[in-house]
């Protein structure tokens, strides 16, 4: 039996139990006892218990069954008969799958067509075995839940418990998929340290993954230094873009804020934030195809040696993307300042531009800092603009018209095209990715922290 | 603008509705006290006419009734002050209750001195000026009755009018003054009574000057302007 | 400004006492809202000025068109005449910075800026270039401080945060500020209503020490402060001014029907 369809069966058995239960509660109203549940609860309290442990075994089983599937077949006599070599294995048992699915008529080995009868069988086998353990996780769950509902059971209580275990289910699920996301790059990465010295990669100035097939050919040892990558990123991210973003995002904060009339702001603000909802590949070929030529044409006009693919270019571009996020979080602390601030100084006689400067952007600051931290967080994790326009070289240069490549930019490097998962190679990006991973992590959590400090500000 | 000199219309209910509570109590507590200095007056000089002189004891006996109530307006009207913190025309109202109730005391007092003078004027002959007293009380105790009616009602006008009518106590004090006078010159084996008398008119016309000061606290707490000036406006009128 | 009002602001020049400010027929609207209606009012050098009312009186607005806060209200109006001695406060050519540091104010809730207790108090000043070295900036701090009866509290901490302050600290602490920049005319928004009693009662007494020094106008919804610390009341009703006076008369014998109900808790 398809897992899917005994999904749906018990879907249907428990809302039948769940009205049922309503109507006999119902009925108990009608004969006169005081209910501490309204009717309704009591449903929704049986159909949980009945169908929410249920479904949540199949899904468990739905992730277990194809490794038992696969042993089954293995075990047969002609899964035994197949080839030790893994490849070949691995794609005469998909091959078997899809034909024991029907997805496919007919295979390319011939084993596989042999195998199809007994995959399908071993499937049908578990599939009731799933099924079964699911009806009596059901059946389990109904008879609990249906004899505890009566008059005086409390149902609303019991649904109460039941909502903070799926929304605490709910939230569980996020940080398991980052904690699983951080276990993978951690994995991949002792890996890769097992084939790079964790040191030579930390703090080496040399880039060049290129990993040799054989042994004899040349650059048969790659560097894998990722300090110009990080430098690239910071000189792009945090330099460059940060120049162009901060006093842009904050000017046009404090004008939204503090000048603008109601009726402006309420044009310009939304306007404003069109520039976060513009996808990054479009900032992308701007930069590459806009920004980066005028730069080097500049480079060229003021004799300076411009590459065509240049930090500059792709700095300005990321800049203008993070406008935004620096002006939207400036604009939030200066907003929260309370009037009061303003109002003072105002009463002192300062002008607008003194209360500015000296009352409300201080009073601001560790809101503008928090904000500008998540920009940069954002902007070193930023990868189309700079695979676009900053180019792949690794050098290690301040000079804003040259060429630099970025962490992201390696990791698309290492990772597209066609590679083994198990060289030094496709692992750096693993590494880099963790590398990485873990300074845009404190950075957040610095921001927030500054976030959080501001908050007390005037209490 | 609200004209001073009518008298103004009895305010709306405080907000606080206790607030209102308190301030009627404390007119009530007055005007008992009146009707009692009243009864008082009549009773001491009902004793006096018929020679009653158990009737005489009593008043003095319960003299002590009004000095209690005089002490419980007192307390009620510190109180109102402490817990409600009366402005402008309540502040005025509480103070004058608290002023009047002091006067009203001492009109009893006065009630009190009649009636101990009964025992000496047991044996008097009648003489003629006792026939003119009853009316001299009546107008006195006719004013204190106006008076506190006028208080309790925030009544200028009538405080007014009390104040005009004791020009009539007085002319009645100075005739009898003058009859005794000559009642004691001609015979003055009648000087010891006839000074009692002259006694008791003169405790009457102290009971109309009281009634009168009363009339000046009740004309202020109504209006917030003195008596004394509206009398001189109407006067040179 | 017309011919007639300039002729009768000759004519009161002649009388005894002149006025510090002085409104004539003033109107404030919101948009098309009317919040102040022909308010006319004289302010005395030596007398603390109580504005009382009702909430949404208007009593805040008016005092907000004396300093002109105002202006930072988009849609808020002004007409008629305020002059500050003699001076039109509209005229162009009075600064309204120059103006806010003559007529300064102290707000409903203490406002210290998120800076030193120092900083808090020489920020006036050197906005406005009052000193010229940090020896005469600490003195204007200590005597604006002493005056505001502060300077024992805090002498040992002027470096702290002025919002650490209790708030009865800071609401003398704005006191403080507003006294920096040596203004004319101290202008109370509710100067108590975020304090305890007692705390209250040293903003009170602060309010006596400084008559005579600066005029003063407070607004409060507390009629006991109001009778507390003014020489001269007035009572504001829907945007009008019901009732101005010496304060000892507005409290025993208003003459107004509008003001007594409401002092006496008749209102609403």
């Amino acid at each position: 039996m398809s897992l899917f369809v005994a999904a749906m069966i018990i879907l249907v058995l428990a809302a039948a139990a769940a009205f049922t239960t309503r109507t006999r509660v119902s009925g108990l109203r009608r004969g006169g006892e005081r209910l501490h549940s309204l009717p309704g609860y009591h449903g929704i309290y049986v159909f949980l218990w009945s169908a929410v442990p249920a479904l949540l075994l199949l899904a468990i089983w739905a992730i277990v069954q194809g490794g038992l599937v696969e042993q089954a077949v293995l075990a047969s006599p002609a899964g035994q008969a197949l080839p030790d070599f893994d490849l070949q294995r691995d794609a005469i048992l998909s091959e078997a799958r899809a034909i024991a699915g029907g997805y496919q008529s007919s295979g390319f080995y011939p084993q596989s067509e042999a195998l199809a009868p007994v995959h399908a069988a071993a499937r049908a086998h578990y599939g009731w075995m799933g099924a079964g353990v699911a009806f009596t996780a059901f059946l389990v769950g109904l008879l609990f839940a249906m004899r505890r509902t009566g008059a005086a059971f409390r149902a609303r209580t019991g649904v109460e418990r039941w909502m903070m275990v799926v929304l605490v289910g709910a939230s569980m699920i996020a940080i398991f998929t980052t904690l699983g996301i951080v276990l993978s790059l951690m994995f991949e990465t002792l890996l890769f340290f097992q084939k790079v010295n964790p040191v030579e990669f930390l703090f080496g100035t040399q880039w060049s993954p290129q990993t040799a097939i054989r042994a004899d050919q040349a650059g048969s040892s790659g560097a894998f230094g990722s300090v110009p990558l990080f430098w690239g990123t910071i000189f792009i991210g945090a330099i460059i873009a940060m120049i162009v973003a901060i006093p842009l995002g904050l000017m046009s904060a404090i004008f939204l804020t503090q000048y603008a009339h109601a009726r402006v702001r309420a044009w310009l603000k939304p306007i404003l934030e069109i520039l976060a909802g513009v996808p990054t590949v479009v900032y992308g070929y701007f930069a590459a195809l806009t920004v980066a030529p005028a730069i080097r044409d500049l480079g060229v006009t003021l004799g300076i040696p411009a590459s065509s693919e240049s930090a500059l270019a792709a700095g300005l571009v990321m800049g203008i993307m993070i406008i935004p996020f620096v002006s939207s979080m400036a604009d939030d602390s200066i907003a929260a300042v309370p009037q009061a601030m303003n109002d003072g100084s105002l009463a002192l006689g300062a002008t607008r531009s003194e209360t500015i400067k000296k009352v409300i952007f201080p009073a601001a600051l560790p809101g503008i800092v928090g904000g500008i931290l998540l920009a940069v967080s954002r902007a070193i994790g930023e990868t189309m603009i700079v695979v676009m326009a900053a180019g792949l070289a690794a050098n290690l240069t301040a000079n804003p018209f040259a060429s630099v490549t970025t962490v992201t930019v390696q990791i698309v490097q290492l990772l597209t095209g066609d590679q083994e998962f198990d060289s030094a190679k496709t692992l750096a990006a693993f590494a880099l990715g963790l590398v990485l991973f873990f300074i845009t992590l404190l950075l957040n959590l610095y921001a927030l922290r500054v976030v959080r400090k501001y908050r007390e500000a005037y209490e | 603008m609200v004209d001073r000199d009518t008298h103004e219309p009895l305010m709306s209910a405080h907000t606080l509705k206790a607030f209102d509570e308190d301030l009627d109590q404390l007119r009530a507590l007055i005007s008992e006290m009146g009707g009692l200095a009243e009864h008082q007056i009549r009773e001491s000089m009902r004793c006096l006419t018929q020679r009653d002189v158990e009737g005489a004891r009593k008043v003095v006996a319960d003299d002590a009734k009004i000095d209690e109530l005089d002490r419980q307006t007192e307390q009620r009207a510190i109180q109102t002050i402490a817990l409600r913190a009366p402005m402008a025309g309540d502040l005025r109202d509480v103070v004058a209750a608290l002023k009047i109730s002091t006067v009203v005391e001492r009109i009893g007092d006065y009630a009190k001195n009649i009636a101990r003078r009964v025992e000496q004027l047991e044996t008097a002959p009648a003489i003629e000026p006792l026939s003119l007293m009853p009316e001299m009380a009546r107008i006195a105790t006719e004013m204190v009755h106006d008076v506190l009616n006028a208080f309790v009602e925030r009544d200028a006008e009538t405080a007014l009018r009390v104040a005009r009518r004791d020009q009539a106590v007085d002319d009645f004090y100075n005739s009898i003054f003058r009859t005794l006078l000559t009642h004691m010159m001609e015979d003055s084996h009648h000087i010891g009574h006839a000074t009692q008398l002259l006694f008791v008119a003169k405790h009457l016309e102290r009971i109309g000057d009281h009634a009168t000061n009363i009339a000046e606290m009740v004309y202020y707490a109504a209006t917030g302007g003195m008596m004394a000036d509206k009398l001189e406006r109407d006067d040179t009128v | 400004m017309n011919d007639t009002t300039t002729a009768t602001a000759a004519d009161t020049s002649a009388a005894p006492a002149l006025p510090k400010m002085r409104a004539e027929n003033v109107n404030v609207f919101y948009g098309d809202k009317q919040a102040i209606k022909d308010v006319s009012i004289e302010i005395f050098d030596d007398k603390v000025t109580a504005f009382i009312g009702p909430s949404g009186c208007g009593k805040s607005t008016f005092l907000r068109t004396l300093n002109r806060m105002n202006d930072t209200i988009p849609s808020a109006r002004v007409e008629g005449l305020i002059e500050l001695d003699g001076e039109d406060i509209h005229a162009p050519a009075m600064d309204v910075v120059q103006l806010r540091a003559r007529v300064g104010m102290v707000f409903q809730k203490p406002n210290p800026f998120p800076k030193s207790i120092y900083e808090n108090i020489a920020y006036g000043p050197r906005i406005h270039g009052l000193t010229s070295s940090k020896s005469d900036m600490d003195a204007i701090v200590e005597s604006s401080l002493r005056r505001a009866g502060l300077w024992d509290e805090v002498k040992d901490r002027l470096d702290e945060s002025g919002t650490a302050l209790s708030g009865g600290q800071q609401q003398r602490l704005c006191i403080a500020r507003a006294i920096a920049v040596d203004p004319e005319v101290i202008l109370m928004d509710e100067p108590c209503s975020a304090l305890d009693p007692i705390a209250t009662a040293k903003i009170e007494e602060l309010i006596h020490e400084l008559r005579g020094r600066y005029a003063i106008a407070i607004v409060t919804h507390n009629m006991q402060q109001a009778a507390r610390v003014s020489q001269r009341t007035a009572f504001f009703h829907l945007g009008n001014l019901v009732e101005y006076g010496e304060t000892g008369q507005i409290f025993t014998n208003p003459t107004q029907q509008r003001t007594q109900d409401y002092i006496t808790g008749r209102y609403g």
